[in-house]
């Protein structure tokens, strides 16, 4: 009932999530065999101040087409959209679920409903998960029908593992919100902390000496092409003896984050 | 073995940070029984009745809901208690049956017979949407989720809000209906003359404490001495006479020693339009135990 209620709340932003991901990965794939020979040109991209820069530029300016449109979708597809539109979902729709409950006073009916609070925040939370995750799956597979569109060829089982990834950050980003919404009692406070922390993890990304440090650098370029390329099998993205595991973290932090906002929930007193 | 009592609270209190709320309350309600709760606001009521529900945690003494502690057993305590929040809110954006289906499709068993008969009373426009109710329709809305549970014990925080006159009749007499099925209520309200027509026994909160039995006593006992007069224009009393207060009417409250039949009997006849005595009122109560408070601090009435 709880989940019944949650998707009703969140099913418009969900779509408008939805179409907005998709608005911004269709004209990025059809006007690939336009932006290709501009990017074949350029030499701004190849000569930049940071490394990272250069390393983009070098993937989608590569000789080779196909490895170009790949580190181009990995740029503009998942660098770009997943980290900027996931993140700004996971805030809108994660700032609500108890802290406008709060604002509404409707927070004290629901508690005194015979239903445990981690039944409550689990109701709440996995109707929100996959309205989030769901989308990020759905574009990335109309991307491979769009990519035939133009004669180009994005392999299905790299692109859902790059989805699998970028899942899980948002998923990330769900989880800390879900906390802070727990924790505030006003949703435009709980968006102003998670924003803030979100600005300024972007700052610090855009820092040379202190990116590694940001948690953009675990869904960037550099994590991404390879994802793409085929060159990181699923055992590196989740064993951490095989290779970085940056999805597990990702998952671990998320997990964290939802284990913090149960436990809040039951100190809770409305 | 006799069955535990619907609420047994021994030295309950509760604090938020330096602020104590509730000090050190003792109560025991019976199964059955209808207990008011009465104070000003910031009393403590609400804080006890969500103590009672385990949406607070109390910060000591020792607390059973119908035999149950609900710190640790709190789901099964709001499985067996129906609970009416003071600051009632209600999810705007569904519809006043979407809202029920919601709110009662938690509980184990509803009554449907009492919930048809709460709607019919109510006449609530189910199909519309809850943000096109007045206050008073939500209260209405909150009130059937909260009394169509077939639950234990109700704990009902100021169930009259908002409604009108007509409407507090017809709660009285639903939750007289409650009673009579042998149902436990603890409930608080401000509509006094109405809670004291309902309750078996009432109980004075003010300032997170219960007002000791033996005060309310002596309070019940000086408000039968007072007789209240409305005298004809230009009458006076005799100058001997100890006027209480005036209300905003004109009507004297008036403290007489002895029977105030033999007082009465003893003004001239053409004194008085409107003369009642015998009968305290609980407002009345409800002033003389403040005052009284305010007295012992040193405070002017």
């Amino acid at each position: 009932m709880i989940a019944g209620k949650t998707w009703r709340e969140i099913r418009w932003m969900a779509l408008a999530y939805l179409v907005v991901l998709e608005l911004l990965a269709v004209p990025v794939i059809l006007l690939w065999p336009d932006i290709y020979p501009d990017l074949q040109r350029s030499t701004l991209l190849r000569n930049p101040g940071m490394d990272w820069v250069k390393r983009i530029g070098d993937g989608v300016g590569n000789r080779d087409e196909d490895v170009a449109y790949r580190a181009w979708c990995a740029i503009m597809l998942f660098f770009r959209s997943t980290n900027l539109v996931c993140t700004a979902g996971a805030v809108l729709l994660g700032t609500g679920l108890f802290a406008r409950e709060r604002e509404a006073q409707t927070l004290e009916f629901l508690l005194a409903r015979p239903v445990s609070r981690g039944r409550i925040l689990w109701q709440k939370t996995w109707p929100t998960a996959v309205a989030l995750v769901v989308p990020i799956f759905l574009v990335n597979a109309s991307a491979i029908w769009w990519s035939s569109r133009i004669e180009m060829e994005l392999p299905f089982a790299e692109t859902m593992r790059a989805s699998m990834h970028a899942a899980a950050f948002t998923l990330f980003f769900l989880a800390t919100t879900t906390w802070v919404s727990v924790k505030c009692r006003v949703q435009a406070h709980v968006a102003a902390w998670v924003g803030a922390a979100a600005v300024l993890q972007i700052g610090v990304y855009l820092t040379q000496r202190i990116r590694p440090y940001s948690l953009f650098r675990l869904v960037d370029f550099d994590w991404y092409a390879p994802l793409l390329a085929g060159n990181l099998p699923l055992r590196h993205m989740f064993d951490p003896t095989a290779g970085p595991a940056f999805t597990s973290w990702l998952l671990l932090g998320a997990s964290a984050f939802w284990f913090a906002a149960w436990r809040a929930l039951r100190r809770l007193e409305p | 073995m006799s069955e535990a009592p619907a609420v047994a609270l021994r030295g309950l209190t509760k604090a938020y940070g330096d602020r104590t709320v509730l000090r050190g309350i003792d109560l025991q309600v019976a199964r059955g029984e209808v207990l008011g709760l009465v104070g000003p606001n910031g009393a403590g009521k609400s804080t006890l009745l969500r103590t009672l529900v385990g949406l607070v945690a109390r910060s000591g003494g020792d607390v059973s809901v119908l035999g149950m502690d609900p710190a640790p057993n709190s789901l099964e305590v709001r499985h067996r208690t129906s609970y009416l929040p003071g600051e009632t809110g209600v999810y705007l954006q569904m519809t006043g049956a979407q809202f029920l289906a919601f709110a009662l499709g938690f509980h184990r068993r509803i009554d449907a017979a009492r919930r048809d008969a709460l709607l019919a009373g109510f006449e609530l426009p189910l199909h519309a949407r809850v943000r096109s109710y007045s206050a008073g329709m939500k209260q209405k809305l909150a009130l059937v989720a909260t009394l169509a549970p077939d639950v234990d014990l109700y704990l009902l925080d100021e169930p009259d809000r908002a409604l009108d006159a007509s409407v507090r009749l017809f709660l009285r007499d639903a939750l007289v209906a409650l009673r009579a099925a042998g149902k436990t209520i603890v409930l608080s309200s401000h509509h006094l003359a109405e809670l004291e027509t309902l309750a078996d026994r009432l109980e004075f909160l003010h300032d997170g404490s219960l007002i000791a039995a033996q005060r309310l006593a002596d309070a019940r006992a000086r408000l039968r001495r007072w007789t209240r007069v409305r005298l004809r224009a230009g009458a006076a009393l005799p100058p001997s006479t100890h006027v209480e207060r005036r209300e905003r009417d004109g009507t004297l409250v008036v403290e007489t020693e002895g029977d105030p039949l033999v007082w009465i009997r003893s003004l001239p006849a053409d004194t008085f339009d409107a003369v009642e005595c015998g009968t305290s009122r609980l407002e009345d109560l409800y002033r003389v135990l403040l005052y009284a408070d305010r007295d012992d601090r040193g405070g002017a009435p």
